[in-house]
């Protein structure tokens, strides 16, 4: 098998990046949780996987069926719906938020005289 | 006695809950904590006149529902107006004994940690056996998501030093506020202890629909993770 460059770049920089996640996880750091961890194991390791296995990014196209021009639009549009309704829940949290500080402060106001 | 000299606030956030305010004020106030501030979350009831009667001017009011968490966090914001050294947070159904508090707080007054988990499944005899389950689901989830173990993340009888709730900072408004403060105290490395306390499941404290029940920690299990992804 004929190994290429940005393979072993790949490789390495996840390789990196995984062990930063579990070093970070072990010693605690701010912000550092167990599904962070899971979740940079599961990115990074499946960049490392299609750049060492390139013929697997083929075979899992093949089994999810996103072969053809139309499943990409598809595809496609679906992403887009998804940042959409990420964005919108987004903005709800946010304005919860606000709404929360807004009703805070006025209870806090008669205390605060 | 350990409190004579320190200056306790017990936090009351209270949602409809006109029918037995002012018997957990006067259960709180018998216990001998005077500094008591409720926060009436917005509702359709009295509660907050009814308390007012007791503790006047302390007795807060959001004008609309925020959840248990917005309302927690509105009275320890009270609380440190009112330059507290320590602060309870309690429910307002009544579940919770009075008694329990000086548990709570005398670690804290002998600076053995910055804050007490009033924790109800050590001793678990007396509560529902759907309630441990649940809880011990909670446990797993604020584990997982948040990184630390406790052995009941969904209690609401806490007590924390001043320097706890001067770092403590949460978002969530619903019943996930629980758990976020379990993130906090990991995220700040606060010392915390464990406290077995004592439960009364009464017909008034199981018949309030707006309680933690399945739907809702699904709910609460959703708004965990959207906090961390979001």
């Amino acid at each position: 098998m004929k190994v290429h460059l940005y393979q072993i770049a790949v490789s390495l920089i996840a390789l990196f990046m995984i062990y930063q996640g579990i070093e970070n996880f072990i010693k605690g750091k701010k912000n550092q949780t167990l599904l962070k961890l899971f979740t940079r194991i599961i990115v990074w390791g499946g960049m490392a996987a299609i750049a060492i296995f390139p013929d697997l990014s083929a075979t899992i196209a093949h089994i999810i069926g996103i072969e053809g021009n139309i499943n990409a639009v598809i595809l496609i549009g679906f992403l887009f719906i998804f940042l959409l309704i990420f964005k919108l829940l987004s903005t709800i949290e946010r304005l919860e938020q606000d709404l929360s500080a807004i009703t805070r402060n006025e209870a806090l106001k008669e205390i605060k005289k | 006695m350990y409190e004579k000299n320190v200056k306790i606030f017990i936090v009351i956030p209270a949602f409809n809950e006109a029918q037995i305010i002012q018997s957990v004020i006067k259960e709180i106030q018998s216990a001998g904590y005077q500094n008591i501030i409720v926060v009436d979350d917005g509702s359709t009831d009295d509660t907050q006149k009814q308390a007012a009667k007791l503790i006047g001017e302390k007795a807060l009011r959001h004008k609309i529902n925020r959840g248990k968490g917005g309302a927690t966090k509105t009275g320890i914001e009270a609380a440190k107006i009112f330059d507290a050294e320590i602060i309870v947070t309690i429910d307002g159904d009544g579940q919770h004994d009075p008694k329990d508090i000086g548990k709570l707080t005398e670690p804290i007054i002998k600076n053995h940690c910055d804050v007490v988990l009033g924790t109800r499944l050590i001793n678990s005899s007396g509560m529902p056996y759907y309630k441990i389950i649940a809880n011990h689901i909670g446990n797993f989830f604020t584990w997982l998501l948040f990184g630390l173990w406790v052995t009941d993340s969904q209690s609401g009888f806490r007590a924390y030093s001043r320097h706890a709730a001067e770092l403590i900072n949460t978002k969530s408004d619903r019943y996930e506020y629980d758990s976020e403060v379990i993130r906090e105290i990991h995220l700040y490395k606060l010392s915390y202890k464990e406290i077995p306390i004592a439960v009364r499941y009464t017909a008034y404290s199981m018949g309030k629909t707006q309680k933690q029940g399945f739907i809702n920690g699904l709910k609460t299990l959703y708004k965990m993770i959207w906090n961390i992804i979001s």
